[in-house]
């Protein structure tokens, strides 16, 4: 698995490429732009092959604690595959879901210039 | 007469995506000898999802052990049918888990539930010291 971090003003695109499952989600959390928890990310799906729980698990984890400290974790370009999964989990119930990266860094833009 | 392939992996996490990997082939190789629809994604996404999901289950419980035990996993074909069945000697689990509340943010619990909705059948028992799960799915 490889994550890329890109910087659009005030919000960080992390792009995962590949698969993420038990074996690859430490990758991801040692990430800067996730580990902070007070920087709102966008995390870009559309390379990711493959999602398990237990990739699943750590992506609600970073929304949870980037939640708790007044940021965002929005998702963006899921392919079916992925899809399916936050689908039958409802995952989709609690992230900010987006077909398109640059509409969700907008909106993250938008949510990071409230006062 | 029913067609098997065996595999045998280590009891360890490193492993989990060659199995799932192996499972999706194993979907593929279903679909190509019944001349069905080969862009049927959600079938070989069902094995490789559940292959994961169940291996990972099996070796976290494994972890518990100062020696894990090995892993083996039987592809059976049947003229529509798919039937994985993961078999290891490592600590007893019970797939009777319920969903977890996706409002509470839970990182953990959905393993299971990805199980039963991607599957038709899944069951779970332990005979003699073997945990068996089974997971099968018509095409």
């Amino acid at each position: 698995m490889t994550i890329s971090e890109t910087t659009k003003g005030r919000v960080t695109i992390v792009s995962v490429i590949g698969t993420l499952e038990a074996s690859t989600t430490k990758e991801l959390l040692k990430s800067p732009a996730i580990i902070d928890p007070t920087q709102t990310v966008v995390v870009d799906l559309e390379k990711l092959n493959f999602l398990d729980s237990s990739g699943l698990g750590a992506l609600i984890g970073t929304l949870r604690k980037k939640r708790e400290a007044g940021a965002e974790t929005l998702i963006s370009c899921m392919n079916d595959r992925i899809r399916r999964v936050f689908e039958i989990t409802n995952a989709q119930r609690i992230f900010h879901v987006f077909d398109d990266t640059s509409a969700a860094v907008d909106y993250a833009t938008q949510l990071t210039s409230r006062p | 007469m029913n067609r098997i392939i065996t595999l045998t992996l280590p009891g360890e996490l490193v492993f989990a995506r060659f199995a799932s990997e192996t499972a999706a082939k194993a979907a593929l190789m279903l679909i190509n000898s019944c001349n069905a629809d080969a862009n049927d994604w959600k079938f070989t996404h069902a094995f490789e999802l559940a292959v994961s999901e169940a291996f990972t289950n099996t070796v976290a419980y494994a972890q518990k052990l100062s020696s894990p035990q090995p892993v083996t996993i039987d592809f059976i074909f049947e003229s529509q049918r798919l039937t994985v069945t993961i078999r290891d000697t490592n600590a007893p689990f019970s797939i009777e888990t319920p969903a977890p509340e996706i409002d509470n943010y839970p990182e953990r619990g959905f393993g299971l539930l990805l199980i039963r909705n991607v599957m038709d059948t899944v069951t779970c028992v332990r005979e003699n010291g073997t945990n068996i799960i089974s997971m099968s799915k018509q095409l």
